[in-house]
């Protein structure tokens, strides 16, 4: 969601972060701008529905809602390992970086559930033109499991040298991930 | 609200949402109904996963743009 | 000046505005071909005076840089430069390049030839022997800054600086690549075009901005620095998918629409975030530095670079929109002003700064310079104007009802003319810029306070 305010934020009050924001200002840029382009691609296939909403309900009913479902709850439950890792960083590094592992690894049994699902597509003969609904479908699934993808890279790197601050980023991408996606499933898979 | 109070609200929120999206309601129902649920997950995540229950004036600022947002959604999902 | 290698930049500024000079007077002779059409037809066909006009424009704008970068990086890093006699040397390959440049255009030689011949892409028409040349300066020129950052001081604004410089010269070598396939062509073009100016460069502006900023406001670097990086990740961030918006219609899959629509939307950002950073500096600031026309030069590129890179560049950049307009006199209004405001403003603003100290000369001449700006820069807006309506007319004819190109081209004739009227101006105050920072030797309100009371 753009916060057209994000951009004089970081001189609101140099010492503090943005305003008292909860750790790096630059992670919040991020989830800000992230979130402002996912946003855009949702109001845009919401957007687009309205020419043929018929042709969209069609191409919607081939996608595994079932596996996105599963999916939320994944992700939220890697969302709250990664959370509680951040906070036992200081004091319980091999607890935080066990809990990372296991973030990172629910992480990919997200992308596994999403793979599935392409495949299904794939193989029905489904891409990008088929349909306007699966161009934004594959962009804005597709740009969320690069984020997935990256964020797992990011925990498993952050847990080698476990140190507070690098896995509070971490984190914070990562429940950046969950935010996304949960704009993202009833637009896409739902309604 | 602690970590795991907070995933297990997640939890029951999806499967609440499972339950809305199988139980046949209206379409108007339907579709304020699953973007009630997931703007809730949204506040839950931002707050308590990424803490922003510490600076109200931007928790405030995100609920903002996403109540605008969600209506957005609804609009033009219950336009078409 | 602290150090004395800072001098450098002086060369480099001289070079510079000659090209600057050339740059606008080629810029007037085609605005006076499209008024009348056989002007110079002979001598100097209108696509070579193109060629001319913005090859000289990006090299004098690089030169430019060059210069700010051995003007600022010795007070950045408290270093006096690696190797002086490298940075002369990286400045004849240039020079001598880009003769070789306007004599092969003008002359046509070696039409065809694999590495004589010019190359016929727009901003990347240099023969195969200049890009290496190109390369080679480039190289000289990093080794020299890198070496000289590396054995100082480490600064934000030179960090990013550098980041900008590494990525503009390693994204030129996509230059070289010109595959046959027309589509795939424009798709690396644009790597080196858009990334360019949506990308690197916008890091080298962010970075000189907020050295300018620093001296000329005394606002705390710790402040200046959470701002440029700021600045950075949404230039970065918006800029590289960004380029979607010009893969609507050249081949590229559909998905590239909507891509290029949402990321470029957002590059209006970084753009906005530049000018509040240069407004807040400012406002905050508690230094009263005498050189007001390098804050006015600042200042003006900051506003300008976000009318004309932000919002025009928005005006056309969502498909629906572009897919009207592409190509069309709004490209150009936008490219001038995004040019002007963004590049030529930030090259004049580091000029009017420098200058004085180079020659060692402390009343510089505020007066004319400050004139200058205003008077170039009403030009361009108003030029910005005149293509606009230009465009959006030609727009409506020519994509709208479907009339012939040329049938519409005749129609635009008026805005056409005041299009050249604007660029007298333009001229006239790009030539009163130079003389106002090259030759009065003292400052004209000087004059008042010598007269001896009565
Ligand atoms: C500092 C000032 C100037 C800058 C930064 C500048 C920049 C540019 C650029 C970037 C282009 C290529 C545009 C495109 O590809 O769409 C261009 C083309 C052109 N410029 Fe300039 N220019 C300047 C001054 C002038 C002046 C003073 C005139 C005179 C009226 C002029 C007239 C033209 C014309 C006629 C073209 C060719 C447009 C076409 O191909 O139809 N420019 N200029
Ligand atoms: C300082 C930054 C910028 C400069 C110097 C610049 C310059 C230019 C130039 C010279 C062109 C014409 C290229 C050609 O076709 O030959 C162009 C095209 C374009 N620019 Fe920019 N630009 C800047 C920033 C932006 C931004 C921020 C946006 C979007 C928000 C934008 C949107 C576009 C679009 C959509 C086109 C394609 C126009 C068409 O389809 O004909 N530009 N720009
Ligand atoms: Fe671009």
């Amino acid at each position: 969601m753009p916060a057209p305010h994000a951009v004089s934020s970081p001189d609101a009050a140099p010492d503090d972060g943005a305003g008292g924001l909860p750790g790096e200002v630059m992670i919040w840029i991020l989830i800000i701008s992230e979130l402002a382009v996912f946003s855009a691609g949702l109001l845009a296939l919401l957007a687009g529905r309205l020419t043929d909403p018929a042709g969209f309900a069609e191409a919607q009913s081939h996608l595994h809602r079932v596996g996105a479902a599963v999916n939320t709850v994944v992700l939220v439950t890697s969302g709250y390992l990664a959370a509680v890792a951040a906070h036992k960083a200081g004091h319980r590094p091999t607890v935080a970086r066990r809990l990372l592992m296991l973030a990172a690894g629910l992480g990919a049994v997200f992308l596994a559930v999403k793979a599935s699902e392409y495949i299904d597509l794939f193989t029905q003969g489904i891409g990008t033109e088929t349909h306007p609904f699966f161009t934004f479908f594959y962009l804005l699934t597709g740009f969320h499991a690069a984020h997935v993808l990256a964020g797992m890279v990011l925990l498993m790197v952050v847990a080698i040298r476990l140190a507070p601050r690098p896995v509070g980023v971490a984190a914070a991408f990562w429940h950046m991930v969950d935010l996304v996606w949960v704009l993202l499933v009833p637009v896409v898979y739902l309604l | 609200m602690t970590l795991h109070r907070t995933w297990a609200a997640l939890v029951a929120l999806s499967f609440l949402t499972a339950a809305l999206t199988t139980a046949n309601p209206t379409r108007a129902a339907l579709v304020m109904g699953v973007l009630a649920l997931a703007g809730l997950k949204y506040r839950l995540i931002l707050r308590h996963y990424l803490e922003l229950w510490q600076s109200p004036a931007w928790a405030r600022g995100f609920d903002l743009v996403l109540a605008l947002l969600l209506a957005s959604f609804a609009g033009l999902l219950l336009a078409g | 000046m602290k150090y004395q290698t800072q001098k450098i930049a002086l060369a480099y500024f001289a070079v510079a505005m000659a090209l600057f000079a050339v740059q606008v007077t080629m810029g007037l002779v085609l605005g006076y071909i499209y008024i009348q059409p056989n002007f110079l037809s002979e001598i100097l066909p209108f696509n070579v005076g193109r060629m001319l006009h913005t090859n000289s424009l990006v090299v004098w704008l690089l030169l430019g840089f060059f210069g700010a970068a051995y003007y600022l990086v010795p007070e950045e890093s408290e270093r006096e430069i690696h190797s002086p006699k490298l940075a002369y040397l990286q400045l004849a390959i240039f020079v001598l390049g880009t003769a070789g440049v306007v004599v092969t255009y003008l002359f046509n030689l070696f039409d065809g030839n694999f590495a004589l011949g010019n190359e016929g892409r727009e901003f990347l028409e240099q023969p195969k022997w200049v890009k290496v040349g190109i390369v080679v300066a480039a190289l000289i020129f990093l080794y020299n800054i890198t070496m000289t950052v590396l054995a100082g001081k480490k600064t934000a604004i030179t960090n990013i600086l550098l980041l900008g410089l590494w990525a503009l010269a390693l994204l030129f070598l996509f230059a070289f690549y010109n595959p046959s396939n027309l589509a795939l062509d424009k798709m690396y073009w644009w790597y080196v075009v858009h990334l360019w100016v949506e990308g690197t460069w916008e890091l080298v502006m962010a970075s000189i901005l907020a050295f300018l900023m620093l001296k000329l406001t005394g606002v705390d670097r710790e402040v200046v620095e959470k701002w440029l990086y700021v600045i950075a990740a949404l230039a970065l961030f918006s800029g590289i998918l960004g380029t979607g918006h010009h893969y609507y219609w050249i081949g590229t899959p559909g998905y590239w629409q909507w891509i290029g629509s949402i990321f470029s939307s957002l590059e209006i950002v970084p753009f906005f975030a530049m000018m509040s950073f240069a407004f807040v500096m400012v406002w905050k600031g508690r230094r009263d530095h005498p050189n007001k026309a390098a804050l006015l030069w600042s200042l003006g590129c900051a506003t300008l670079a976000f009318f004309g890179a932000g919002v025009w560049g928005f005006l056309h950049t969502l498909h629906g929109v572009n897919y009207y307009s592409h190509g069309t006199q709004i490209t150009a209004a936008h490219g001038h002003l995004a040019f002007y405001g963004a590049y030529v403003c930030l090259n004049l603003a580091i000029i009017t700064y420098a200058m004085p100290a180079l020659r060692g000369r402390d009343p510089f001449n505020q007066v004319l310079n400050m004139a200058s700006f205003w008077l170039m820069s009403a030009g361009v807006v108003f030029m910005t104007f005149t293509l606009t309506f230009a465009g959006t007319v030609q727009t409506h004819l020519q994509r709208v009802n479907g009339e012939a190109y040329m049938d519409v081209q005749d129609q635009l004739w008026i805005f056409y003319a005041m299009r050249f009227g604007s660029g007298v101006a333009v001229v006239l105050g790009a030539v009163l810029f130079i003389y106002s920072v090259s030759f009065p030797r003292r400052e004209i309100i000087e004059a008042g306070v010598k007269v001896p009371a009565e």
